[in-house]
């Protein structure tokens, strides 16, 4: 039950780390080799698509290099839900799946006079974690953040 | 927490510098801010009289933004030129087998796409000629598993089920006898069939008009010449799709793509991008509206994290090239290097349009050249890609001035520079089109379209 709680622990402060966009304290949280992917089926197309695909490396140059880039810089709020940790039976990894929906707090996306401060549902998914935990702490190795969403509007910069 | 989410904001808002080294970048944005400095302290800001007054341009390098705002012209194009040109609507890789279909709309006509037993994709007004309603409400699908109100191999209305064949063919009447007795029997039925081709690197093209004023060949080849012994060298396969819904007019979509001035837009750009060969592509215009944007050689590697997509460069093609082709009145093929991109426009509304992004790559592509392409493919262009946002955040601000009711305004296409990459002639070419085919001018729509004058003379 420990490691549960570890692993349950990890996901919800990375998901504080996100909303605050402290980029390298969640990457802090993640594994030298990790994974990162935006994922979502398309009945449209019938096809597994992947919206983003990125190494812990790409993603240090990825939130290194939005600064340079023009951007909606309305926040995003996660409420994450971790639905299942399953550790395996070695106790040194665990799977996790949680529930996210994500909301966009307008800014500057579009007419700020008129919606700035205005909150609106922007992505529904999963987060499926596969973590390492040693220590007593548990780090990310693999994220798929796993999206319903196909209408995804200006998108945005910045990573789930 | 709240202050330090937007702090990152605020770092955001500096002048773009380049973090490269890329000399040519950084001497372009400087020379840019320069400028703007210069004319602030040259230039007074305009009373209404001014700012309402026309350009020192000629007329066709300037467009009434009436053009984008108003309900009227609007349904008039949708009359006038959505139900009369050659659109394409799908890829013929959403429908690999008999009996897959996919649905769609062009001018708020529903449209079913289905591929026949005998393997041929046909066209169909996805509506039930009984009472009206969508034949077919599913996106995309396969007809070989039956209905709650139908059988297999039949497309079926769910309401009273009425069932057609993969030709349109009405095949069950419920209770036909009894109903219609011999008044009306299913071979007075059938579906509104559509003219469908399939072209141009596998794509479905589909025009609402029984007898279009030019064929599909003769509509867009011309303007395919650049990229058509690529695009049908082998088989396609759509790999990506995602759809945006943005408040603007569909025309300011197609003319982010047409026009490649905003590229100070993109930091992407800019430093991959520029220099004397990009500075050289050429604009060209082919006839019935489209522009193509001439290629060059992209310097990927360039921009920290990315990578040369010389390895899978698609057939025919040297390296890492970048070729748009932009078709009247708002279709969109971009292909870069390793991955090609289609943009479909359907207008919803004077301030309102869905795009539907496709990305495609070849179909026999290994998983792991399949992955590749992806990532190219997604990290300029998907939806939480580099440059795709920019576009999307640039065309929905223009959105925001040009609201219907909103005052009308003159937007600018008269930069010359020899036809090449940051002329606005694209823009002009496409406007002279429109103008034609609404009768009205781009400059002043309350005026019928006049022919150039050079044009007259001939």
């Amino acid at each position: 039950m420990e490691n549960t709680n570890i692993v349950r622990d990890a996901i919800y402060r990375a998901t504080m780390l996100l909303d605050g966009q402290k980029w390298d304290q969640w990457l802090d949280l993640c594994d030298d080799d990790f994974k990162y992917e935006i994922k979502s089926w398309s009945p449209e197309i019938n096809y597994d698509m992947t919206y983003l695909q990125l190494d812990r490396k790409g993603l240090a140059s990825l939130v290194k290099l939005l600064p340079m880039h023009n951007t909606d810089h309305s926040p995003l709020t996660r409420h994450t839900t971790v639905y299942s940790v399953d550790v395996a039976e070695d106790g040194k990894t665990a799977k996790a799946v949680s529930s996210v929906v994500v909301y966009q707090t307008m800014l500057d996306g579009i007419n700020s006079h008129i919606d700035s401060g205005e909150s609106r549902l922007f992505l529904v998914g999963k987060y499926i974690d596969t973590m390492s935990i040693e220590d007593g702490k548990a780090r990310f190795l693999n994220r798929e953040v796993r999206l319903e969403n196909r209408r995804l509007d200006k998108g945005s910069h910045w990573p789930i | 927490m709240n202050g330090s989410r937007y702090l990152s904001s605020e770092r955001s808002s500096f002048i773009p510098q380049d973090t490269t080294g890329d000399a040519v970048t950084r001497a372009i944005v400087m020379q840019t801010v320069a400028g703007g400095q210069q004319q602030e302290d040259l230039v007074a800001a305009k009373n209404h009289a001014q700012w309402v007054a026309n350009p020192p341009l000629p007329p066709n390098e300037w467009v009434d933004s009436k053009i984008y705002s108003d309900e009227g012209i609007f349904n008039e194009e949708l009359e006038k030129i959505f139900k009369k040109v050659w659109i394409p609507v799908c890829h013929e890789s959403e429908l690999p087998n008999a009996y897959d279909f996919r649905t769609t709309t062009i001018a708020r006509e529903p449209i079913v796409i289905v591929r026949g037993a005998d393997n041929q994709i046909r066209a169909f007004l996805n509506v039930c000629p009984h009472r009206g309603m969508i034949v077919e409400r599913r996106p995309a699908g396969s007809f070989l598993d039956g209905q709650p109100s139908g059988n297999p191999k039949r497309m079926t209305c769910m309401f009273h089920g009425w069932q057609y064949d993969m030709k349109g063919n009405c095949v069950f009447i419920s209770r036909e006898k009894e109903g219609y007795q011999d008044r009306l029997c299913k071979d007075d039925i059938g579906l509104r069939r559509l003219r469908c081709e399939v072209k141009f690197g596998g794509f479905v093209w589909v025009t609402l008009e029984d007898n279009p004023s030019v064929s599909l060949e003769d509509w867009a080849a011309s303007a395919f010449s650049c990229l058509r012994k690529t695009l049908d060298a082998e088989p396609l396969e759509v790999f990506h799709y995602h759809k945006a819904i943005v408040n603007t007019n569909y025309k300011l979509w197609h003319d982010t793509n047409c026009e490649f001035y905003h590229d100070f837009m993109h930091y992407h750009n800019r430093v991959t991008g520029f220099n004397d060969a990009y500075f050289a592509r050429k604009n060209e215009a082919f006839e019935h509206g489209h522009i193509i944007v001439g290629t060059f050689e992209v310097n990927y590697d360039k921009y920290e994290g990315f990578e040369s997509r010389a390895e899978l460069s698609f057939p025919h093609l040297p390296p890492n090239q970048w070729y748009m082709i932009d078709l009247f009145p708002g279709m969109n093929f971009n292909l870069r290097g390793s991955a090609l991109r289609c943009d479909i426009v359907t207008p919803l509304g004077p301030n309102k349009v869905m795009i539907e992004f496709r990305g495609l790559g070849l179909k026999r592509d290994t998983p792991e050249e399949r992955m590749t392409r992806i990532n190219h493919h997604n990290s300029i262009w998907g939806p939480f890609g580099r440059n795709l946002h920019e576009d999307l955040i640039g065309v929905q601000g223009q959105g925001t001035t040009m609201l219907p009711g909103s005052e009308d305004r003159h937007i600018l296409l008269g930069r010359h520079e020899n036809q090449t990459i940051h002329d606005e002639n694209g823009m002009r070419h496409y406007y002279s089109e429109w103008a034609k085919w609404m009768n009205r001018q781009a400059s002043d729509p309350s005026k019928p379209y006049e022919r150039p004058a050079a044009a007259a003379a001939e």
